[in-house]
């Protein structure tokens, strides 16, 4: 055994254990201690207090420090909690000045202690008690009941319930738990099916059935099928209703309903119907003067089919609620007419004053004499009831009677309006006057009478002379009861309605300005007004509500073509004709007035006078290219060529446009003339080297005639000139394709998508390239590119989803399409002929239609729906497509543009393009 | 018989001198008392193992009664707790224990101690500051 010498040497004094060697602890378990750094505090302590008493000094103290010096076991600071450490200074070097401020600290701590000590006390008690009292301690709060405890027994502790599990958490799975199905036996289902056919239908099977199912080893399968048959003959035997005698007597047409309402009774219904007997015969009981529990009761028995019960108890409740004349009335309906007169006459005995008690007694009577005398005794007792009245005057046959019965009835109820108009209406038109006169007297806040003065001028046929409205207008804001404007509209519709169009006017012209401030909403306000009126159908009335704005705001061409329009919509020809020539009169400035009259009156086939208004339309705008442009179109159209071709030299020189230019050139090539449109276009692109339509025509001449590399050049240099326009990119594009070289339309795509990014029709015409030259493949990763530059793409997403995909994975990719893209034509006509190929046509048919109305200017998606139903579709819904075709007029569409604008042929209306389009389409 | 023969530290600054002194070998250090039942098995066996051990581990036993200064610092609770020092650092060792600071029961197998103490050994040697025992010394492994 090796000894080292510094065993045997003696320790240095005050050593610190662990400095030296700059020992570090640690922490295995904070619960054991708190974690050490080096040689505790304490130690350090000592060694201070050991090396200060060997220099003869007293110990430096910190105060209260000496005081809780315990004994050797220092061991308490372990248990200390290690978040909230204390003395976290006491490293620090301590000298005599620390010691003395913290003796003069100490000595101010206990001075402040001794001042006012019995008082401060006394407070924090009662501070104590106050928030004890604020904040009670749960145990506190129950510390009676917690008494009450100790004389439970141990069953009743041990039979305290369970606590349910009401936590959401588990929900499902509970109610999983409790919905378990189990497949029923074949047994039960055939003792089922047993049992019902014993009672209903007659049956030899089923007997012997049951004895083979007694073993219960064996299924007879025949006879769970022979009772399956059995329930389908029983259920339409039933709906049959009668089947003894073997004849069907079912009505083909209240099959479903009345099978929908042959229902049975089911047990749960029978229950609800005994709960609800239970709950209303205590109503009645405990409260026998309440009439509905009595009616209740009584239409409870009527559904559960007891007519007696339902009868004796609403005459119970007769007695008991004699003043009630609904229980009257209900006992009335449950009993047949003979008793109903009885029961009336007790009735009104009880009430006599009740109108509809009466009303009811007149109505039981089947002779008229009868009823008349039901009447006047009613009136005699109620002298002031208008219902009352009405009725009597209804019974009269003759129209002398009835005047003399409602001049009394004014005479008793003068402010009933319905009987003063009802006496006017009867009388001669002077008396009627007279009346009409008196009912104003008598009523002076009644817009009423003042309309019926006025449509009994009209039917006079004075309306003209006499201005009744006017008075009326007066009349009714003196005593303040003008109606709202919107409430006259209504009266004017009525008006109309029942043939009285002058009064409407008359209504609308002296109401319609009126309240309204004179600021320009007037405008709108009264445009909303037409417009709902003529949605509500109400043409004249909304005819009447223009002619008064456009008296009000004589130069508005919005208001002016909104006429014109409900005119032409719903108008005859003259009104539009005349409307309009007041138009372009108020408004000589608005060439759309001009191009409408000039339009309308050729197509009346009124040529000379379309050119008259296309001539006065020049005077009044001089070098305005769509007039210039539509006088060339109307000679064109009717084919005076030469007057057009002047026309249209007059415009280039008047007023030169690019678009008179651009009509010029299409005009010649129309007419076959390739030379002179050769020279116009060239003769335009000196003018407009901008002109892309140009460019596009001059190189479509050359390529009509076969002379590709003059328009090849043609397009090349118009690609230079309009880098932005992507039809010429895509005319060389298909131009070098159509050469074949392959190659050289790609660049040129290429090019193009540099000039003009993101554009889908470009990216569309490279897969296409691709797809025509075969190349699936190719395609594929060039449509994926371009899917993500223009997501949003609805040709892009329908032509990859028609060519590039599988027909299985179709539906999805258009599920998905939709969602990204919204609304778009091209893919819902791409949906709908999925759903064409998948033979569902119904709703092919709806996403057709949903796509017209997105975009219903798209001639593509016409196209496609007329080849549609050309296939499937009924008479009538082609006409009525067609019918909406010419209304709308498509200009649009990728083929139909193609179409229409070829330059060879020449269509005269939308349906000619169709049916040419339809021939396009693959 | 054990504590008698192998050399007690007898105050702070032996314990130091003891750690800091040896510069090639473990120091293996017994804080307990002599009087100890559990003490008295375990300096048994350190002393059978000390001269087997010599060339790369010295062992010392402490009294924590006479010698306090470490008893917070190394948490020397338990009646019996053994530490490795090499080159003044602490050498730790996962025993499965769950406490990888010390040995803190009596481990009466004299290979197994060897065991340890050549393992802990090579790992000071390689600069390990934590070794793993040879053996799993966990409650589980007991039965």
């Amino acid at each position: 055994m090796m000894k080292r010498n510094f065993l045997d040497e003696p320790a240095p004094a005050n050593y610190v254990a662990g400095l030296g060697r700059g020992a570090t602890g640690f922490t295995t378990r904070s619960d054991i201690g708190p974690a050490r750094e080096g040689p505790s505090e304490e130690a350090i302590k000592a060694a201070l207090a050991r090396r200060a008493e060997a220099l003869g000094q007293a110990p430096p103290t910190a105060y209260g420090a000496d005081k809780k010096k315990d004994d050797d076991d220092d061991d308490d600071d372990r248990f200390q909690d290690p978040e909230n450490e204390v003395g976290l200074f006491a490293g620090g070097a301590y000298d005599e000045d620390d010691d003395e401020a913290d003796r003069i600290y100490q000595g101010v701590d206990e001075k402040m202690e001794k001042r006012r000590k019995s008082r401060r006390e006394a407070r924090e008690k009662a501070e104590r008690e106050e928030y004890e009292r604020k904040n009670p301690k749960i145990q506190h709060q129950f510390a009676d009941l917690k008494r009450g405890l100790e004389t439970l027994t141990d069953d009743d502790w041990a039979s305290l319930p369970e606590v349910g599990d009401l936590t959401g958490r588990n929900r499902r799975a509970r109610q999983a738990m409790r919905q378990k199905f189990y497949p029923t036996p074949d047994s039960v289902l055939v003792n089922a099916a047993g049992s019902q056919f014993e009672t209903s239908v007659q049956d030899e099977g089923t007997a012997t059935a049951s004895a083979d199912t007694a073993d219960g080893t064996m299924t007879n399968f025949v006879d769970i099928g022979k009772a399956k048959t059995k329930v389908l003959e029983a259920r339409l035997d039933r709906s049959g209703g009668d089947s003894v005698t073997g004849a069907t007597n079912i009505d083909p047409k209240g099959y479903l309903t009345s099978l929908n309402r042959s229902t049975t009774q089911t047990a749960e219904q029978v229950g609800d119907i005994k709960r609800v007997r239970e709950l209303l015969q205590s109503v009645i009981k405990t409260n026998p003067k309440h009439g509905p529990g009595w009616i209740a009761a009584a239409r409870l028995e009527e559904v559960a089919g007891k007519m007696v019960q339902a009868r004796s108890l609403i005459a119970q409740g007769c007695e008991h609620c004699p003043k009630n004349e609904d229980v009257w009335l209900e006992a009335m309906r449950l009993n047949d007419p003979a008793n109903a007169k009885i029961i009336v006459a007790d009735a009104v005995r009880h009430n006599p004053k009740s109108v509809k008690l009466w009303v009811e007694a007149m109505e039981l009577e089947t002779e008229l004499r009868a009823k008349k005398r039901v009447l006047r005794k009613a009136l005699d007792i109620i002298p002031h009831s208008v219902v009352l009245w009405k009725e009597a005057v209804k019974l009269e046959e003759d129209p002398a009677d009835a005047k003399i019965l409602l001049a009394r009835a004014v005479e008793l109820v003068p402010l009933s309006i319905e009987l003063w108009l009802a006496l006017a209406r009867l009388e001669t038109f002077e008396n009627a006057q007279a009346v009409l006169n008196k009912a104003r007297k008598a009523v002076p806040t009644s817009p009423e009478i003042w309309i019926a003065a006025a449509r009994l001028q009209e039917q006079q046929g004075n309306a003209n002379k006499v201005n009744v409205m006017k008075r009326a207008v007066q009349a009714l804001a003196r005593v303040e009861a003008m109606p709202t404007r919107e409430d006259w509209i209504k009266e004017a519709e009525i008006c109309e309605e029942e043939g009285a169009t002058e009064t409407c006017q008359a209504i609308i012209r002296e109401t319609l300005g009126w309240q309204l401030e004179e600021d320009d909403d007037r405008k709108k306000i009264w445009m909303d007004d037409a417009e709902a009126s003529t949605s509500r159908g109400k043409y004249e009335t909304a005819r009447a509500i223009y002619a008064y704005a456009l008296r009000v705001f004589l130069v508005k061409k919005s208001i002016w073509r909104a006429a014109a329009d409900l005119e032409k919509n719903h108008g005859t020809k003259e009104a539009l004709w005349n409307v309009l020539e007041k138009a372009v009169e108020a408004c000589p400035q608005s060439e759309v007035l001009w191009m409408m009259l000039a339009k309308e009156k050729w197509q009346a086939g009124d040529i000379d006078g379309a050119r008259i208004v296309l001539g006065k339309a020049f005077n009044q705008n001089p070098n305005n290219e769509d007039i210039w442009l539509a006088a060339v179109k109307l000679e064109a159209e009717n084919t005076q060529h030469a007057a057009a071709r002047d026309l249209l030299a007059t415009a280039r020189r008047e007023a030169g446009t690019d678009r008179v230019w651009i009509k010029s050139v299409a005009f010649e090539r129309q007419q076959g003339n390739t030379d002179a449109a050769l020279d116009l276009v060239n003769h335009g692109l000196q003018l407009y080297p901008k002109a892309d339509k140009l460019w596009m025509m001059k190189g479509q001449i050359y390529e009509a005639d076969g002379r590709l590399p003059p328009a090849r050049e043609a397009y090349n240099t118009g690609t230079k000139a309009c880098p932005t326009s992507v039809p010429l990119w895509l005319l060389l594009s298909r131009l070098e394709e159509q050469a074949g070289v392959l190659v050289r339309a790609r660049s040129v795509l290429d090019r193009a998508r540099l000039a003009v990014p993101k554009s889908a029709q470009l990216w569309c015409e490279s897969v296409r390239v691709e797809r025509r030259a075969n190349n699936t493949s190719q395609a594929k990763t060039l449509m994926a590119k371009a899917l993500q530059e223009c997501p949003h793409s609805g040709l892009l997403w329908a032509e990859s989803i028609w060519y590039l995909e599988q027909r299985t994975h179709r539906r999805p990719r258009l599920v998905e399409a939709i969602e990204k893209v919204g609304n778009d034509p091209i893919l819902y006509v791409a949906v709908a002929r999925n759903f064409w190929v998948e033979r569902k046509l119904p709703k092919a048919i709806s996403w057709f239609e949903k796509a017209i109305l997105v975009d219903p200017d798209y001639g593509d998606t016409w196209a496609w729906y007329w080849k549609f139903l050309s296939m499937h579709g009924t008479e009538e819904k082609r006409g009525d497509v067609l019918n909406k075709l010419s209304i709308t007029e498509p200009r649009h569409g990728e083929v139909w543009q193609r179409v229409a604008k070829h330059p060879g042929a020449r269509y005269r209306n939308p349906e000619e393009i169709l049916e040419a389009v339809v021939k396009e389409l693959e | 018989m054990g504590s008698v023969v192998l050399p007690h530290l007898k105050t702070g600054w032996h314990v130091d001198q003891a750690i800091m002194s040896e510069d090639d070998r473990l120091v293996v250090i017994r804080f307990g008392r002599d009087w100890d039942p559990d003490c008295m098995r375990q300096d048994e066996i350190l002393y059978r193992i000390a001269d087997k051990v010599k060339n790369f581990a010295v062992v010392y036993l402490c009294d924590i009664d006479e010698v306090p200064d470490f008893n917070k610092m190394y948490e020397l609770y338990d009646p019996l707790t053994i530490m490795f020092f090499f080159r003044n650092k602490h050498m730790m060792c996962d025993f499965g224990t769950g406490n990888n600071n010390k040995m803190n029961w009596v481990l009466e197998d004299k290979q197994e101690l060897i065991d340890i103490i050549e393992t802990i050994y090579k790992g000071a040697r390689k600069g390990r500051g934590l070794v793993v025992s040879p053996k799993d010394y966990s409650t589980r492994y007991r039965y």
